[in-house]
C-alpha cells in the first residue's frame, strides 16, 4: 500500500500541500480529482522524489520513502507517467523505452520487456526508430506509459494521463489502465476527466486548495451533489 | 599556392587542439546548459601540475600526461561541486559568475605554486617534420589531429553505444523526465564533468607540448579558444566542435601568414560574431531555441 | 584625503559606471561581456576631444556618452534578437574587435611640439586636461560621484517609470512583456543605448583620471568583472553593482594584506556567496524587506496594511 501521511510541500513560503493524507491499496485503482492548481501535480512529484516535502511521510508497504532520491525511489518499485509526457524528444522510441529500463541490468529481460511493450503499444512498434518527438500526442502518452512500465513498478503514478487528447485516444489510455491494474499494477491516477475515471477507478480522493476534502467509493461520489456538479454535472445532461 | 596550401595544413594542425577543447566544453555545456568559465583555468591547473612533476621530479611523459589529465580532472569537479551542483534551476548566470570567481581563485593558486611566469613544459616529440612533398608535417601536430578525431569519435560512441551515454543523452533531453526514469542526475552530471575535464586535459596537454611552455594566462587562453570553436561549430554538437576548431584554425593559419598576428585575432572574433549574428546555431548547431541558453528560463 | 585613497575612491566611481552598465542589460535579461567596448570608445572619444580638438570636459563627456551610445543601438540592432549565451558570445565578440581595432587606431596631431594622440598598442598618452586646467584629484573625484550619483538618481527614478517596469518585465518573460504591449525589441534597444552611453561616461572619466588609455586595459576580464558586480552587490537595485565594485576594489584589490592571497579568498566567497545568494546580495526580496521597513519608518502605516503585514 502507498500511503502518504501528513504531507507539506511549499514553494518558497507556499504551501502547495497543506498537509496531505492518502493511501493507494495494492492492486486498486484509486483515483484522485481536483481543480487546476489544487497541488494534484505538486503531490505526484513529491511521491516520485522531484520536489521534497518539508514535512509529513510517504510510505509503501512500510518502507520509508520520504526525502529518497528519485532514482531510489523507482528502485523501489514506484514509477511516475508525468503530467506532460515529458518523453525524451531527441531519443529514438527504443531508447526511450531502454531509458526507462535504466535502473535494470538484465540486458535479455529488457529486451523481452521492449518485446512486451511493441505488443501492448503496436503503434510503438512500429514508430520504434523515430525520434519521441515527432510522434503524435496520444503516441507520446503511450510511450511515456511504456517507459514508465519498463522500470518494472509495483506501482504506477499517472498525472493526467488524458489532457489533451481526443476522446478516442483517452478511451484507449483508459482501457490500457484497467488492463495493466488486471496484471496485478497499483494505479494512482490523477485526472480531471472524473467520467472516464469513474468507469475504472476503485476509490476516489477529491483535492482542493492543498487539502483532501473527499474520500470514497465511485458510488459514494456518484451520491455527493457538490462534486457531481462541479465534476459530472457537464456531462450528465448529454 | 604553395604557402596557401602549407597554411591551411597548419591551420588543421592548430585548429585540432581548438577542436578538443570546443569538445570538452560543448559537452558540459550539452549536458548542463550553462557556461564554465572555468574549464580553461582548470585544464590549467591540470598543465601546471604536470609541470610540477616536471620541474620537481623530472617525470617522463607518461606521468606528466597522467598528471595534467587528473590535476585537470579534480580542478573540474571541484568547479562542479562548487559552481553547478548546488546551484537552483534557473540560476544560469549565477554558475556563470561563480566559475569565474573560481578561475581567479584557480589562476592565484597556480600562480603560489609555481610563481615564474613561464615555465617549460616537455615536448612531445622532438626531430625534424616529416616532409610530404613541398610541405612539412611537425608530428606532434599529427598526434594532436590524431587525438582530436579519436576522441571525438570515442565521446560520439559513448553517448550513443553505452548506458551512461544513454542517461547523459536523457539528461539533454529532459532533466525532469531523467530523474523520473531512475538515472542518478547527479550524479551522472558530475562524472560528464569529469569526462569534460578529461578530454580537456589531454587537449591541453597537446597544445602546451607543442609550445613547450605554460603560463597561467593558458587557462584563459583556453577557455576562449574553446568558447570561440564551441560556437562557430555549433553548441553541443560534437561534428561541431570539431567543425568549428578546424575552421578557427584555418582561419587563423591563413590571416597570420598574410596579414600577421594582430589582424589573425581581430579576424576570428570577426569571424564569431559574423557566425552568431548570420548563423547563431553555428555551423552545424541546430538554431537555438526561443529560450533563453543561460537566463532564468532554462535550467 | 591622503592620495591612495582619492586614487582608490577614483577608480571605485568610475569602474561602477561599467558595472551600472552591465547591471542595466541584466534587467533587460540579457548577458553582455562587452560593455568595456563602449568604456573603451568612451574613453577614447573624450580623450580625442580634449587632448586633440581642444574641447571642454563637459562638452568631451557628451561626446563620450555619445559615442558609447551609437556603439551600442549599431551593435544592439544585429544582436539583440539573439539571446542569453548567444548574445554573451556576440558581446564578448564585438568587444574584443573594438579592443584590437584600438590596436590598430592611430591618430596623432602635435600638440605644443609632442606628438598626441593614440598609438595602436602604444595606447594614448597625454590626456592632461585635469593638469593643464588645474583641476585637483579631490575636484575631480567630486566630479566622479556627482555623475554617479546623477546616474544612481536616474536609475532610482527608472525603477519606479512605466520604462523600468518595462525593463524587469522584458527580464523575466520577453514573451509574456510583449503580450502586454511592449514593444521589446525597441525597448532593449534603448537600454542598450542607455547602457552604452553610461560605460561611455566612465569612459571619459577614466581617462581624464588616469591620462593615459591603452587597448589592453579594455579586455574580457574587465566586462566580466563588471558583470560579476552585479550578481555579487545584487540584481534588486542600482545600489547593487556599486556595492560589488566596493567589495572587490575597496575591499579587495586595497587591503595590501590580502595581496597573493586576494583572489583565492574573493573568488571562494563569490562562489559561496552565490549558492546563498544566486541573485546577489541586495537581491530583489531584500530590497523589497529595505523598502518596507523604510515605507514604515516615514509613513505610520494604515490598520489593514499591519494586519496584512505578515501574510505571505
Amino acid at each position: 500500500m502507498l500511503d502518504v501521511a501528513n504531507l507539506v510541500t511549499a514553494y518558497g513560503k507556499i504551501e502547495a500541500l497543506k498537509g496531505v493524507t492518502l493511501q493507494a491499496e495494492r492492486g486498486r485503482i484509486t483515483c484522485l480529482l481536483g481543480p487546476n492548481g489544487a497541488g494534484k501535480t505538486t503531490l505526484m512529484m513529491s511521491i516520485a522524489g522531484i520536489l521534497q516535502p518539508q514535512r509529513g511521510s510517504i510510505r509503501l508497504d512500510g518502507t520509508d520513502l520520504t526525502g529518497l532520491t528519485p532514482a531510489r525511489i523507482v528502485a523501489q518499485g514506484v514509477a511516475l507517467v508525468p503530467e506532460n509526457r515529458l518523453v525524451f524528444p531527441q531519443m529514438s522510441v527504443r531508447e526511450n523505452l531502454l531509458a526507462g529500463a535504466y535502473q535494470r541490468n538484465d540486458k535479455v529481460e529488457i529486451a523481452a520487456d521492449i518485446e512486451r511493450m511493441y505488443e501492448r503499444f503496436p503503434r510503438l512498434r512500429e514508430r520504434r526508430e523515430q525520434l519521441a518527438g515527432t510522434l503524435s500526442g496520444g503516441e507520446q502518452q503511450m510511450l511515456a506509459v511504456a517507459r514508465a512500465l519498463m522500470s518494472r513498478p509495483s506501482v504506477l503514478l499517472m498525472d493526467e494521463p488524458s489532457l489533451g487528447l481526443a476522446p478516442m485516444v483517452v478511451a484507449e489510455i483508459f482501457r490500457i489502465v484497467g488492463e495493466l491494474n488486471r496484471d496485478g499494477t497499483t494505479i494512482f491516477l490523477v485526472e480531471q476527466n472524473a467520467h472516464m475515471a469513474l468507469q475504472v477507478a476503485h476509490h476516489f480522493y477529491l483535492m482542493e486548495q492543498g487539502r483532501v476534502t473527499f474520500s470514497g467509493t465511485p458510488g459514494q461520489l456518484a451520491e455527493d451533489e457538490v462534486i457531481q456538479r462541479a465534476y459530472l454535472g457537464a456531462r450528465r445532461t448529454n | 599556392m604553395i604557402d596557401f596550401v602549407q597554411n591551411t595544413i597548419d591551420g588543421v594542425m592548430i585548429g585540432s587542439s581548438y577542436a578538443l577543447l570546443a569538445l570538452g566544453f560543448t559537452l558540459i555545456f550539452g549536458v548542463m546548459r550553462r557556461l564554465n568559465l572555468s574549464y580553461g583555468p582548470s585544464i590549467m591547473i591540470g598543465a601546471y601540475l604536470g609541470t610540477l612533476v616536471y620541474v620537481q621530479l623530472s617525470a617522463g611523459p607518461a606521468v606528466v600526461i597522467a598528471a595534467t589529465v587528473i590535476g585537470a580532472v579534480l580542478a573540474g569537479v571541484y568547479v562542479e561541486r562548487l559552481c553547478f551542483a548546488p546551484m537552483a534551476a534557473g540560476a544560469g548566470i549565477a554558475s556563470m559568475v561563480s566559475s569565474f570567481a573560481i578561475w581567479m581563485q584557480l589562476e592565484q593558486a597556480a600562480i603560489l605554486v609555481l610563481p615564474r611566469h613561464t615555465y617549460p613544459f616537455p615536448p612531445l616529440a622532438t626531430g625534424a617534420p616529416l616532409t610530404l612533398g613541398p610541405f612539412l608535417l611537425r608530428v606532434d601536430h599529427l598526434v594532436t589531429l590524431g587525438c582530436a578525431f579519436a576522441l571525438s569519435a570515442g565521446v560520439q560512441l559513448l553517448l550513443y553505444r553505452s548506458r551512461f551515454g544513454l542517461a547523459l543523452r536523457a539528461i539533454i533531453n529532459d532533466p525532469v523526465a531523467a530523474h523520473l526514469v531512475g538515472i542518478n542526475v547527479r550524479t551522472a552530471v558530475m562524472l560528464a564533468f569529469a569526462l569534460a575535464s578529461a578530454v580537456g586535459g589531454i587537449a591541453g596537454y597537446l597544445v602546451l607540448a607543442t609550445d613547450q611552455q605554460v603560463t597561467p594566462m593558458f587557462g584563459m587562453w583556453a577557455t576562449f579558444k574553446g568558447l570561440i570553436a564551441m560556437m562557430i561549430g555549433g553548441l553541443g554538437s560534437i561534428p561541431g566542435a570539431i567543425v568549428g576548431g578546424l575552421v578557427l584554425g584555418i582561419v587563423e593559419a591563413q590571416s597570420q601568414w598574410y596579414f600577421g598576428p594582430q589582424v589573425r585575432d581581430l579576424l576570428a572574433y570577426v569571424l564569431l560574431f559574423a557566425c552568431l549574428v548570420l548563423r547563431p546555431g553555428g555551423l552545424l548547431g541546430e538554431p537555438p531555441a526561443r529560450e533563453s541558453a543561460l537566463g532564468r528560463g532554462s535550467a | 584625503m591622503d592620495d591612495y585613497l582619492v586614487s582608490v575612491l577614483s577608480n571605485i566611481g568610475v569602474i561602477s559606471f561599467v558595472a551600472l552598465s552591465a547591471y542595466l542589460l541584466l534587467l533587460t535579461g540579457e548577458i553582455s561581456f562587452g560593455q568595456q567596448a563602449f568604456f573603451a570608445i568612451g574613453a577614447y572619444a573624450a580623450g580625442i576631444a580634449t587632448a586633440l580638438w581642444g574641447w571642454p570636459l563637459g562638452a568631451a563627456l557628451v561626446w563620450g556618452a555619445l559615442a558609447g551610445g551609437t556603439a551600442a543601438v549599431l551593435v544592439g540592432l544585429p544582436t539583440l534578437r539573439l539571446h542569453g549565451l548567444y548574445f554573451a558570445v556576440a558581446t564578448l565578440a564585438f568587444a574584443e574587435t573594438v579592443r584590437l581595432l584600438f590596436e590598430q587606431f592611430r591618430y596623432q596631431v602635435t600638440v605644443d611640439g609632442e606628438q598626441v594622440g593614440p598609438n595602436g598598442t602604444d595606447g594614448f598618452r597625454g590626456i592632461r586636461y585635469i593638469f593643464e586646467n588645474d583641476v585637483g584629484s579631490l575636484q575631480f573625484l567630486g566630479l566622479i560621484y556627482a555623475l554617479l550619483l546623477a546616474a544612481l538618481a536616474a536609475f532610482v527614478l527608472l525603477e519606479r517609470s512605466r520604462l523600468g517596469v518595462a525593463f524587469r518585465m522584458i527580464g523575466e518573460d520577453a514573451t509574456l512583456a510583449a503580450l502586454n504591449g511592449i514593444a521589446v525589441a525597441r525597448t532593449k534597444l534603448l537600454a542598450a543605448g542607455l547602457a552604452g552611453a553610461l560605460a561611455g561616461v566612465g569612459g571619459g572619466l577614466y581617462a581624464h583620471l588616469t591620462t593615459y588609455v591603452e587597448p589592453r586595459i579594455f579586455d574580457v576580464m574587465l566586462g566580466v568583472h563588471s558583470l560579476a558586480y552585479g550578481l555579487i552587490g545584487g540584481l534588486g537595485t542600482a545600489f547593487g553593482p556599486l556595492l560589488g565594485v566596493l567589495i572587490d576594489i575597496g575591499l579587495l584589490e586595497s587591503v595590501r594584506a590580502f595581496a597573493g592571497y586576494r583572489m583565492i579568498i574573493f573568488g571562494g566567497l563569490v562562489a559561496l556567496l552565490l549558492i546563498l545568494r544566486p541573485r546577489g546580495l541586495l537581491d530583489e526580496r531584500v530590497v523589497h524587506r529595505i523598502r518596507r521597513a523604510w515605507f514604515r519608518l516615514l509613513v505610520r502605516p494604515p490598520a489593514t496594511e499591519r494586519l496584512n503585514r505578515d501574510l505571505p
